[in-house]
């Protein structure tokens, strides 16, 4: 498939970051997530693909209590990043969610300047010490973000002003700024055209260097280009794991097999 | 009977007669084969329904209303100024004509007499008040020739009228339903023709409204205009005291009036403005979905509850209640002497912004909720807690919302009525103190109006004037609410 992904991830450092143990995810009565159970990689694009309502995305949102906002919603088994239980009692669901950053779906930019949106979460953290601090916090995101030089000029106007694909770079850029140690995408490109999808996918292969990324998409074709791992998810269960060469060439599983060559989902 | 009635019955019943004729007509012409058709034969009918019925039943409702009025004039004409006793006018004459004129119909009517016989009625020789008594219709005085002679006219003239309205409408209702049978052919487009006469009504029930505010405006203006011919409107906008004497001479401005009505509406939008929003926070945001299905509909009873009745709270409870805390001297809570009597603009403005807390709410609480969810995950995706999220995020995008729906509960305090007469006082003057008592346009309104009045003093007139003022203010509001909520609807949908 892709001879450099498979290098990479050969020469890349294999310390697990997110350790999951029999997850199992329930809204209400409907049984979202089946015994889920799943090493994620520090440094490591990982990708989670399947069919619609797979359960993918909810998954995605266990790994920063995201979940905890929806009433109906129960999660049992144990998820540890940096080998502490996530669930514990002791742990704040907020700050969970500083550590763990996340870019949805559709850009949603906070209707206020470029520059609060980004300052947003250090501003709530107190990450910077003085106004010099902050502006620092906000060019080196906005420049991570890769949207530095379209936004430069206009730092004080409307973030929901931009284009869309400008709109989810800043989303982006506002969760790199809170410097997080992963960062979960739901479909990040979803609403993006092709140019502005490549675009995010070249950052987020530069966010690799920093962060355990993961990453929802609907696309096989971006899952090959941008992750290291990818995990196949079906009706509940995680079907199989591993790295993305082989998942995309030999898969183990007929289901996997089936999904990528289009006779499912 | 009457022949109105009669009239819009044979109306009604050609109608459905040519529903069902124009339905079998447009089967039949189609050979008995319904695909044939263009519309189904119900639209068939309901056109023939619709031609026969609405074109007659307007035409007779234009002649009802116009009819009496023709007739009046020309009578009007023909009463001798000699008539007129002193201290009355034309008009009170004019009911005794109408009342003679229907007085005789009632006895030919009852069989008392022939239609002749009252035709050859005289004052001389009957007693035309006490035949008129007899069967019902009470007349004030005896009843003179000239009136006799008048109602004569009006009767003969009604009569013509209504011999013409029959002449004029039943060929018209015929036309329509001859045309329309004859129309009920297969190419005949009857449904679009019947979604046209639908659409016609759809109109006009929609500028029935704006023609019912155009008339409010324009009667409240004639009668301003007539105020401002026998008042200096230098004084009226520029005065500064309100002092009407019904003996004439007196100081009408609607400065202290204004002042109290804007004094009474800030109080009572610094209770409900607090109070409301919080409430629609904690009920948007926090509020499980058990007890928002709950809470809501009972907070909102608030705001069914008459504001007479708020009225009353506030002249029994609220206003007694302050007198105890702030007056009373030595026997009060605090052993002050600042308060003598409940009415105050404290206690309506209190009472007012209790009334309000709903709408203010009820508003708040749609538009907290229609702020998109993914901006609430986006910023507690960002580890905000959800306190930080609704003060940084969604107060700030919900907040031109918020400011129109406060414009609307301010203009709603502004016309507010029931509850300044009750709980703010009389007395127009212009004072800071919030526990004295003050009044309002609205309660001047009401005051002006009440009792025996004349409507060609400027004391009456100016509460034209003054309702126009208030109408112009309000709509301001209201307009610039609008706009701004609705300039805030735009970024999200």
């Amino acid at each position: 498939m892709n001879d450099k992904n498979i290098m990479e991830s050969h020469m890349g450092t294999t310390a697990i970051k997110i350790s999951a143990r029999d997850v199992q995810v329930y809204y209400g009565d409907n049984h979202a997530i089946k015994d889920v159970s799943i090493d994620i990689e520090d440094k490591t694009v990982t990708a989670f693909i399947g069919p619609s309502g797979c359960g993918k995305s909810t998954f995605l949102r266990c790994l920063n209590r995201m979940n905890d906002t929806i009433d109906i919603c129960k999660v049992t088994g144990s998820i540890r990043i940096d080998d502490e239980d996530i669930y514990d009692r002791r742990v704040d669901p907020v700050q969970l969610r500083a550590k763990v950053g996340m870019v949805f779906q559709k850009p949603n930019p906070f209707p206020k300047s470029i520059y609060d949106n980004v300052a947003y979460g250090p501003r709530i953290h107190g990450l910077a010490q003085n106004k010099a601090d902050l502006d620092e916090i906000v060019e080196r995101a906005l420049r991570r973000g890769a949207i530095w030089n379209e936004v430069k000029d206009r730092l004080q106007s409307p973030g929901t002003g931009l284009s869309g694909g400008q709109q989810q770079r800043l989303c982006i850029a506002r969760a790199v700024a809170t410097e997080p140690e992963v960062l979960l995408m739901d479909e990040p490109c979803s609403a993006l055209d092709p140019i502005a999808t490549a675009q995010v996918e070249e950052l987020i292969d530069e966010l690799r260097q920093s962060f355990s990324v993961v990453i929802v998409t609907h696309s096989m074709q971006q899952a090959a280009r941008v992750s290291q791992k990818t995990a196949f998810f079906h009706l509940g269960n995680m079907v199989e794991y591993g790295e993305t060469g082989q998942i995309f060439t030999t898969p183990q599983d007929p289901r996997t097999e089936s999904y990528i060559t289009g006779r499912i989902g | 009977m009457s022949t109105t009635s009669l009239l819009v019955i044979a109306i009604l019943i050609l109608a459905t007669l040519g529903y069902f004729l124009a339905s079998k007509r447009a089967i039949s012409t189609a050979g008995g084969d319904r695909r044939k058709l263009h519309s189904l034969p119900v639209y068939y009918g309901s056109n023939a329904a619709m031609f026969t019925a609405i074109p007659a039943l307007g035409v007779l409702l234009i002649w009802l209303l116009a009819q009496p009025m023709l007739v009046e004039r020309n009578i009007l004409s023909t009463i001798p100024d000699k008539l007129i006793p002193e201290g009355s006018s034309i008009g009170l004459v004019m009911s005794d004509v109408r009342r003679v004129a229907d007085g005789l119909e009632v006895v030919v009517n009852t069989g008392t007499l022939s239609q002749n016989e009252t035709l050859k009625l005289d004052t001389e020789q009957t007693d035309i008040r006490a035949l008129l008594a007899g069967v019902g219709a009470a007349v004030g005085s005896d009843v003179q020739p000239e009136v006799l002679e008048a109602a004569q006219n009006y009767r003969a003239q009604t009569k013509m009228g209504q011999l013409w309205m029959v002449l004029i409408i039943v060929p018209l209702a015929l036309i329509g339903f001859a045309l329309s049978v004859l129309a009920a052919k297969p190419t005949f487009r009857a449904r679009n023709t019947v979604e046209r006469g639908i659409l016609a009504l759809l109109v006009l029930a929609a500028s029935l409204a704006i023609l019912t505010t155009i008339g409010i405006v324009f009667s409240m203006l004639f009668e301003s205009i007539n105020f401002f011919k026998l008042h200096p409107w230098t004084d009226f906008f520029f005065g500064g005291s309100w002092a009407p004497n019904f003996r004439g001479d007196s100081d009408l401005s609607i400065l202290p009036l204004l002042w109290g009505t804007i004094y009474i509406s800030i109080i009572a939008l610094i209770v409900a403005v607090p109070v409301g929003l919080f409430a629609a926070i904690y009920l948007s945001e926090y509020a499980s979905p058990r007890v928002r299905a709950f809470a809501k509909p009972l907070l909102e009873i608030l705001a069914g509850i008459p504001t007479i009745v708020y009225g009353l709270f506030a002249l029994l409870t609220v206003g007694p209640a302050l007198v105890r805390v702030f007056g009373r001297g030595e026997e009060g809570l605090l052993g002050l002497e600042w308060m003598s009597g409940a009415t105050a603009v404290l206690t309506a403005g209190l009472v007012m912004g209790i009334m309000l807390i709903p709408f203010v709410s009820s508003l708040s609480d749609d538009i907290i909720n229609a702020v998109p969810q993914s901006l609430r995950d986006g910023s507690l995706g960002l580890g905000a807690t959800p306190s930080e999220t609704i003060r940084q995020v969604v107060l700030p995008a919900a907040l031109p919302g918020i400011v129109g729906a406060v414009l609307l509960a301010a203009s709603r305090a502004i016309g507010e009525t029931m509850i300044v007469v009750l709980g703010a006082g009389a007395i127009a003057k212009f004072s800071a103190n919030p526990l004295e008592a003050m009044t309002t346009i609205t309660t001047r309104i009401v005051s002006q109006l009440t009792g025996d009045t004349d409507f060609a003093s400027p004391e009456t007139l100016v509460a034209f004037a003054l309702g126009l003022t208030l109408f112009v203010l309000t709509l301001g509001l209201n307009v610039i609410a609008l706009y701004i909520v609705r300039k805030y609807r735009e970024q999200y949908d």
